[in-house]
């Protein structure tokens, strides 16, 4: 954060109630903080919306030219109604993007990204094995996420949420992540089972 | 110096270099513009690419917020050396990542503008959008130096430079040797055209060249001096003629030089003036050329040859036109025709006019037809005018001479008369004196004549003769006095005897004829011609015999070597009287014959008074008679007077015998030789004379003898006497005795006669020498004393 005495004050300002937020994040226990998403999660949710643009689908993964791209969140939501603010009237090239929630992975259907929220972290194995064939890009934030097959994982290090990509899953679900992605990802190793 | 006063070659010389000059500058200046426009536009294409790649490698990095990943990006610029400066915005306009890194983000714009490229001083910044899939993820701003464009445009200029320094330097080579193109033949021209002014040598010509203008120039320029060398020489011919006739005072020889010069100057075939007579509408033809002379007498148009003025050109030329008749073989009017006639084909005719009047016309002619240009018509034009001008100041000088000549004539004459005036004054003194010293001679040849009885025939015809030359005297003296008078006298014409003058003259002049004829050894012969019962003429006597005497001694002295002078006298029947004097003489040429009768006109040299002839006529004019002279030289002359007759019979005067009584007479004058004259005569006639010596004895006399009761029958008085002249003489006469006549004699009697007036107090006026026949007819006319009317 050597760049940090340089900002302008409101910046350093916003910075100092980023990391607020993300302490707040952090400790979600906190009563009556349910109704404003967090930082953590708003920047998140701005990159889920990102990965539909750096990121490129099958023909299969859509039933016509203008079927919606979803991007689903299945178990509880951690970003409020922001990512439904973050899509809203955008496009993936001409296909309106869509934000749709599921509870359990028998309700997915049609999703294109799919966000697997921690709750759902007990039953990773099984929701990940549902979603191999179907195309779709799984973005998790657990430790094990990778590991256990999922594509993408967001981590945090130091004050900078980055993402990791599992490569081999990407390439087994006939995904194409653009290269400026993964230039600043990090790429799991092959057979590696990294953390 | 200002360029235009340059040499031409240098003028040359400098458009070319000012020409390629400014080509190469606008070359120059193109291709710069050109070129940097060009780098411009490359420097954006190139730095759009350049951005265009930064931008596409960001998007993910600005997606995902990586600064680091931003960070190496945007150092990947440091491969272009002209990227000043560079910086990415995120998709909501706030400053992401810079470079050169560590740069403070004032040196950046605090958000992004409009996207695109453009310069701003010394640097070209862009703002470049970074999208993914078209989504709008921020904006990369880069800045780029003008290091290259001005390196680039450095490099230019040198190179522009030295091509344009080359390049005046070829322009310079090229301009130097080209320009004789165009400045050689004017140069050489104006070279001519310098020597041809300092030398006026117009017969050179400048050298022929060839190619367009400069062709035309020279051929321009030849023609010119050709017309100049042409106008030059027309000049000068003008010139000699105008000289040749200024040298003449008279028209006939001023048009017959310009006939001759023109002909000689002009080649004319033919040349001839006319002189225009409006009055009688012809010309005629006064000046021929010396060729056309002979050429003129065959077309009989010789000088002094009429031409009547035909309808054609004559007509309009003695109107004042100039005429050209290209070709008169067809024409038939009379100048023309004739001129035809003889082989002439073209014709001019100018007229010379002066103060608009037309009073000559010159004609000029050629054996060829259209031999005449505008510029012989105009220079014939010119000519005439001199020509013109110069016959009328001859003209002008002519009548001057002659005013001149009158001028001094009448000068002559007004001294001549001044002289005669002063003569006539003193004549008039002498008259008196003469008068008084003949009156005794002629009173005592009277008296002796008529009272004698004593005398022998011959002593009678003496006394008669002595009698006749002293009435000429008288005569001669009386007209002595006329010379100061303007006015004609008074004469009274009495009848006259011719034959007897004529007699009466031969004998007065016999000194004349015979001596003077017998000295030089000649003899001259008088024969005398005489109508018997010549009748009587009205006339005075004695200017008749003085006449007769004047024309006997020109008869003697036209007949140096003797011959006959015959005097004849005829009565014809036209009532005249005609007396010719009839020499055998030299007689006279036409100019003395023309002028013998003029004043002061004599043939004699000094013996001559030239007054002879002027008073035969003047005696002539004033008895009304005529003067006719013949005369041929070497066969003589007659000299006719012609008399008319008057109307009835004149019979020759009757001389009073003399008063039937005697009467007291009182004669009064200062000369004692009149007085005791006319007292001998009176007293011969029986009268009882008193004389008195003078004005106041006479007013004495007269007083006396009033008082002694017994006043004068007469009184005769003299007018100029010294201290009491005659006037008053009369005057106490009259006073006195008023009944008493009063008889004035005087030297000047015919002139008191003349001026119509009697003195007061005087009765009779009579001229000295008093005649005794006078004084009785004026006795006898006098009221009281005549026969008749007796005092007691």
């Amino acid at each position: 954060m050597g760049g940090l005495p340089y900002f302008p004050l409101g910046l350093r300002i916003g910075r100092i109630l980023m990391s607020a937020a993300i302490l707040l994040a952090v400790f979600p226990a906190g009563s009556g903080a349910a109704k404003v998403t967090p930082k953590e999660y708003r920047v998140k949710a701005v990159f889920l919306f990102h990965f539909a643009q750096f990121v490129d689908w099958p023909e299969r993964a859509f039933t016509g030219p203008d079927q919606n791209l979803v991007i689903g969140v299945l178990g509880a939501d951690p970003f409020g109604d922001y990512l439904d603010q973050v899509v809203r009237g955008e496009k993936k090239r001409d296909r309106p993007i869509a934000v749709k929630r599921f509870a359990r992975p028998e309700e997915i259907e049609s999703c294109h990204i799919l966000f697997l929220a921690g709750s759902e972290d007990r039953d990773l194995e099984r929701n990940l094995g549902g979603m191999k064939d179907k195309g779709v890009l799984t973005v998790g934030e657990t430790d094990r996420f990778t590991r256990s097959g999922g594509m993408v994982r967001f981590f945090t290090q130091g004050t900078r949420i980055r993402v990791k990509v599992n490569l081999e899953a990407v390439h087994a679900a006939d995904l194409v992540v653009s290269s400026k992605l993964l230039r600043l990802a990090d790429i799991v190793p092959p057979g590696a089972k990294a953390p | 110096m200002k360029f235009g006063a340059l040499p031409l070659q240098q003028r040359l010389m400098a458009i070319m270099l000012v020409t390629s000059s400014a080509v190469l500058l606008l070359t120059c200046a193109g291709f710069f513009t050109h070129e940097y426009l060009t780098f411009r536009k490359n420097m954006i294409s190139q730095l759009g690419t350049v951005a265009g790649i930064v931008a596409n490698n960001s998007t993910a990095v600005l997606a995902f917020r990586d600064r680091e990943g931003a960070q190496e990006i945007l150092s990947g610029l440091m491969a272009d050396p002209h990227v000043a400066s560079a910086c990415l915005y995120d998709a909501e306009g706030n400053l992401f990542s810079t470079y050169p890194e560590g740069l403070e983000e004032d040196r950046f714009p605090a958000s992004p503008e409009a996207d695109g490229f453009r310069f701003i001083p010394s640097y070209l910044i862009g703002f470049q959008p970074v999208a993914q899939d078209g989504k709008r993820l921020g904006t990369l701003y880069v800045q780029s130096d003008m290091k290259a464009i001005t390196a680039r445009l450095k490099l230019y200029g040198a190179v522009a430079g030295l091509v344009a320094a080359v390049a005046f330097l070829l322009a310079f080579g090229l301009s130097r040797s080209l320009q004789r193109q165009i400045s050689g033949p004017i140069l050489t021209l104006a070279e001519t055209a310098g020597r041809i002014s300092a030398h006026r040598d117009y017969s050179a010509r400048a050298r022929k060249l060839e190619g367009g203008e400069m062709k035309i120039l020279t051929d321009a320029f030849n023609h010119m001096l050709t017309h100049i060398q042409e106008q030059i020489a027309r000049m000068e011919l003008l010139n000699s003629i105008t000289r040749a006739i200024g040298e003449r005072l008279d028209v006939p020889s001023i048009l017959q030089v310009m006939a001759e010069t023109l002909e000689r100057d002009l080649a004319l075939d033919f040349s001839c003036v006319c002189r225009y007579e409006p009055a009688h509408e012809r010309v005629t033809v006064s000046g021929v050329g010396l060729e056309s002379a002979a050429l003129a007498r065959r077309m009989e148009m010789a000088a002094g040859t009429f031409i009547p003025i035909d309808r054609n050109g004559l007509s309009r030329c003695v109107q004042g036109e100039l005429i050209y008749e290209p070709d008169i073989s067809e024409v038939r009017f009379p100048l023309p025709g004739r001129l035809a006639a003889q082989g002439m084909r073209s014709l001019v005719l100018a007229p010379l006019i002066v103060e608009s009047s037309v009073f000559g016309v010159l004609v000029a002619a050629r054996r060829s037809a259209e031999a005449f240009d505008s510029q012989d018509c105009e220079f014939l034009r010119q000519l005439s005018a001199h020509a013109a001008l110069a016959s009328h100041q001859a003209r002008l000088y002519g009548d001057l001479q002659k005013a001149y000549e009158d001028l001094r004539q009448s000068q002559a004459a007004i001294l001549q008369q001044e002289r005669l005036s002063a003569l006539g004054q003193m004549a008039s003194g002498i008259a008196h004196d003469i008068n008084n010293a003949i009156s005794p001679i002629s009173l005592y040849a009277e008296f002796l004549l008529s009272k004698e009885d004593g005398l022998t025939p011959r002593g009678r015809e003496q006394l008669e003769t002595i009698s006749h030359a002293i009435e000429d005297v008288a005569a001669t003296v009386s007209r002595m006095k006329e010379f100061y008078r303007r006015r004609e006298p008074e004469i009274s014409l009495a009848p006259v005897q011719l034959n007897r003058c004529a007699q009466q003259v031969i004998e007065l002049t016999r000194a004349s004829w015979s001596d003077m004829a017998q000295q030089r050894g000649a003899t001259i012969t008088i024969r005398t011609d005489l109508e018997a019962e010549l009748p009587l003429v009205m006339s005075v006597e004695g200017e008749v015999r003085e006449a007769l005497t004047n024309l006997y001694l020109n008869a003697f002295d036209a007949m140096p070597q003797g011959g006959t002078m015959t005097v004849r006298t005829r009565s014809t029947n036209a009532g005249q009287v005609r007396l010719e004097v009839v020499d055998s003489g030299v007689g006279m040429d036409e100019e003395t014959l023309k002028r013998c009768l003029e004043p002061f006109y004599t043939t004699k040299g000094d013996r001559g008074s030239g007054l002879g002839l002027p008073m035969v006529y003047g005696m002539a004019q004033r008895h009304s008679a005529m003067v006719e002279i013949e005369s041929e030289p070497g066969l003589g002359t007659t000299f006719r007077l012609i008399f008319d007759l008057p109307v009835g019979t004149v019979s020759a005067p009757k001389f009073a015998a003399g008063p039937g009584r005697s009467l007291a007479i009182l004669v009064v004058d200062d000369d004692p030789l009149l007085l005791k004259s006319l007292r001998d005569a009176l007293k011969g006639d029986g009268h009882t004379v008193v004389t008195a010596n003078g004005g106041q004895d006479g007013m004495d006399a007269v007083e006396t003898a009033v008082k002694e009761g017994r006043a004068f029958d007469a009184v005769i008085t003299d007018l100029g006497m010294p201290y009491v002249d005659g006037r008053k003489v009369a005057a106490a006469v009259k006073e006195k005795s008023p009944a008493t006549p009063v008889i004035l004699l005087t030297g000047w009697g015919q002139r008191i006669l003349a001026e119509a007036e009697s003195p007061p107090n005087v009765d009779r006026v009579l001229s000295k020498p008093p005649k005794l026949a006078q004084l009785r007819e004026a006795f006898a006319s006098l009221p009281g004393l005549s026969a008749g009317s007796e005092q007691a």
